[in-house]
């Protein structure tokens, strides 16, 4: 093609987009959001969290938060104010949680909570996203040759009398046609004792209990998960139900997070790929192709901010359950979609 | 009024969907006794008439569902054909009460005072089909020639952005409706034509000159299609968001539109919950109990519409790919009913 025809024709591509561009940007401003407003007059974010639960969020021996609950409480600051570290965490117990939202205590719940229908249909609060696919997991002494659940066959699992993680067991090895041995206690305390002791090969409950238990008792570098998880425990933050523009804000923080990861921008990267790259997806992330911002009552940097400030979703996982932490939790269900896992980035466009 | 027109055409009376000043989709869709819903209505797989003028599809099976779990019968739905360009506006207006017509979930489109998406019902992507006399073999091989795509679209978007990012041009030849694009695709007008590969593919499977065209390998975008309702009433979110849920649920569960009545007597605690035999779903979201039992009985779960609409027992006889349940690789995954 002509040098002036090629010239032209991306113009007329060019055209296209801004045109894409305009037409979305008239039709989606902002939603009005009193949170957003209340979090944007008084420059500081007020995130209900765990507190006490190593990996989703804990106050540190050093006096600092750390956890992936916490990384997504700092996402949203920095997409918001522009700054992670304007976070103030408040503790919640599980019986309290929900009331503190809806009273509105806390701007947005990251508390390690299960997304159930009941919850989400409940009059008052909503869950914006899924930031962490928990359920039922098994863990096995770190130098066991186990790689998989399937390789438990015949043996001994121990586990807690008449739960549903006894259910949820039998069940995974039925539908295999494969037999194993549940070695039952009726209290957790008595099961971890036993399997520490060597009586079973494995023992099985929720991944974050799980964790939260060697965690405590100093034995988290004595043990590694199996990356099987055999129930839906998919936790998630919520915010007050009827602020549709907050509950926007918090759910493509999340998938913000997402897309950096898919898109392969780090902490490390991004300000050399927001000057370089020629990629529209990254573009359009990053700012430089404006609206995301505008539809969502934010700066256009906001996702800029939150990739240069916090991390994508991988860099959070690594750090805070993953191999550069103690727990050293494979990513499994919490993979991106291409690599096996559930996390699909929603277009961020 | 064009959708009046429409729905004339159709031979059904309708009143408009929702009066303007309504909240409460869910009232009105009972008050009414019939659930309207947007579909494309030119879509193999997911929305269209067939021969004998009745409705088949993926979305037509959840606008059915949705039917199932607020009025207890799937055959109370009034389907309405809609453009790519105009589905937003009409749902916007209230004509419409949920949206279901192969539209792709996007922060855009899903963020501001407008709409909002329910759930991912099925994860798509964009690709290209042409002529195989042409003897491409990759998407790049596009480069300075001419593509179909549909106006408004998130393809045109797509495959701007795919070409700029390589150095590429291409000359897009837009379309309103779907119908005008493959008419233009067939005649000859462009060397292909690009839309999600579901839709591609029953196109060209309609088309009966399969042999003639080819689907080039590359996938150039995530489309995660979904329903969409108006913003601002969560509770009909809720409905349209956990009726989805349901038939994943039932998937997993194995429950079936054959042996739903069996697993009535189920003595999982799980099944028990779902088909409302332990009360509680239903009534926070403001439905019978049986809500989830009339739509596996009436309809089925998500494994038994794909397979009949996009599956082995459809023409289209796509695999489940990314559509598969959580626990068979896919990233089909419905939060815990309870």
């Amino acid at each position: 093609m002509h040098p002036l025809a090629r010239l032209l024709v991306s113009g007329i591509v060019s055209a296209v987009l801004l045109g894409l561009g305009i037409a979305s940007a008239a039709a989606q401003s902002a939603a009005q959001s009193p949170t957003l407003d209340a979090v944007k007059k008084r420059g500081r974010l007020v995130c209900g969290v765990n507190g006490a639960l190593p990996g989703m969020s804990l106050h540190n021996a050093l006096g600092e938060w750390e956890g992936l609950d916490v990384d997504l409480c700092r996402a949203v600051a920095a997409a918001v104010l522009g700054v992670s570290t304007k976070v103030d965490f408040v503790p919640l117990p599980a019986d309290r949680r929900f009331d503190a939202l809806r009273a509105g205590t806390v701007d947005l719940m990251a508390r390690n909570t299960t997304v159930t229908l009941q919850r989400d249909a409940a009059q008052g609060v909503q869950f914006a996203a899924v930031n962490y696919y928990d359920g039922q997991a098994i863990v096995v002494p770190r130098d066991s040759t186990v790689s998989e659940l399937a390789d438990l066959r015949n043996g001994s699992i121990c586990l807690t009398r008449g739960s549903t993680h006894e259910l949820n067991l039998q069940n995974w090895f039925r539908v295999r046609r494969l037999s194993v041995r549940p070695l039952a206690f009726a209290d957790e305390s008595a099961m971890y004792d036993a399997f520490l002791a060597g009586d079973c090969v494995a023992v099985t409950q929720d991944a974050t209990a799980l964790i939260s238990t060697f965690v405590r008792r100093n034995k988290a570098a004595g043990v590694r998960m199996l990356p099987d998880i055999i129930s839906r425990e998919p936790l998630g933050p919520y915010v007050r139900a009827g602020d549709t523009g907050w509950l926007d804000v918090v759910r493509w923080t999340h998938y913000a997070m997402l897309e950096a990861e898919e898109l392969g921008l780090t902490q490390a990267n991004v300000d050399q790929q927001r000057r370089e790259s020629h990629d529209m997806l990254v573009r359009n992330l990053l700012g430089q192709i404006p609206g995301n911002g505008r539809a969502l009552g934010l700066d256009e940097t906001w996702a800029y901010n939150i990739v240069v400030q916090v991390g994508n979703y991988g860099e959070s996982f690594e750090r805070n359950l993953g191999a550069r932490s103690p727990l050293g939790l494979r990513r499994g269900l919490n993979a991106l979609w291409r690599n096996g896992g559930q996390m699909y980035p929603l277009p961020v466009r | 009024m064009r959708l009046v027109a429409i729905v004339l055409a159709a031979g059904v009376l309708l009143p408009l969907a929702v009066p303007a000043s309504a909240q409460s989709t869910l009232d009105a869709v009972r008050k009414r006794g019939t659930l309207v819903c947007g579909v494309n209505g030119a879509a193999p797989g997911f929305s269209m008439q067939d021969a004998a003028k009745q409705w088949q599809g993926l979305d037509v099976d959840l606008c059915r569902a949705i039917a199932a779990a607020t009025l207890g019968d799937a055959t109370k739905v009034s389907f309405v054909p809609l453009t790519a360009e105009r589905r937003f506006a009409v749902l916007e207006a209230g004509e419409i009460d949920v949206l279901a017509r192969n539209t792709t979930v996007s922060l855009q489109r899903s963020a501001g005072a407008h709409a909002r998406f329910a759930a991912i019902n099925y994860y798509d992507g964009q690709a290209f089909v042409a002529p195989k006399r042409l003897k491409l073999t990759r998407v790049s091989g596009l480069a300075d020639k001419t593509v179909c795509v549909t106006k408004g679209t998130t393809h045109e978007f797509n495959m701007a952005a795919w070409f700029s990012l390589r150095g590429f041009t291409v000359y897009s030849l837009a379309f309103d409706t779907q119908d005008a694009m493959y008419a233009a695709f067939f005649a000859g007008r462009c060397q292909a034509v690009t839309q999600d590969s579901t839709a591609l593919a029953a196109a060209i499977v309609q088309s009966g000159k399969a042999e003639d065209y080819m689907m080039l390998p590359d996938i150039i975008s995530k489309e995660p299609l979904g329903p969409y309702v108006r913003n601002g009433d969560s509770p009909w979110l809720d409905v349209v968001r956990w009726t989805h849920y349901a038939m994943l649920e039932a998937e997993e569960r194995e429950i079936t539109r054959n042996n739903v009545d069996g697993k009535l007597e189920a003595k999982d605690v799980n099944v028990q919950i779902l088909l409302g035999v332990r009360p509680g779903n239903g009534k926070i979201l403001g439905l019978d109990e049986k809500w989830a039992y009339n739509i596996v009985k009436q309809v089925g779960n998500y494994g038994e519409i794909f397979e009949r609409n996009v599956g082995a027992g459809s023409p289209l006889k796509f695999g489940r790919g990314v559509n598969a349940l959580w626990t068979k690789g896919g990233a089909m995954y419905a939060p815990p009913l309870r």
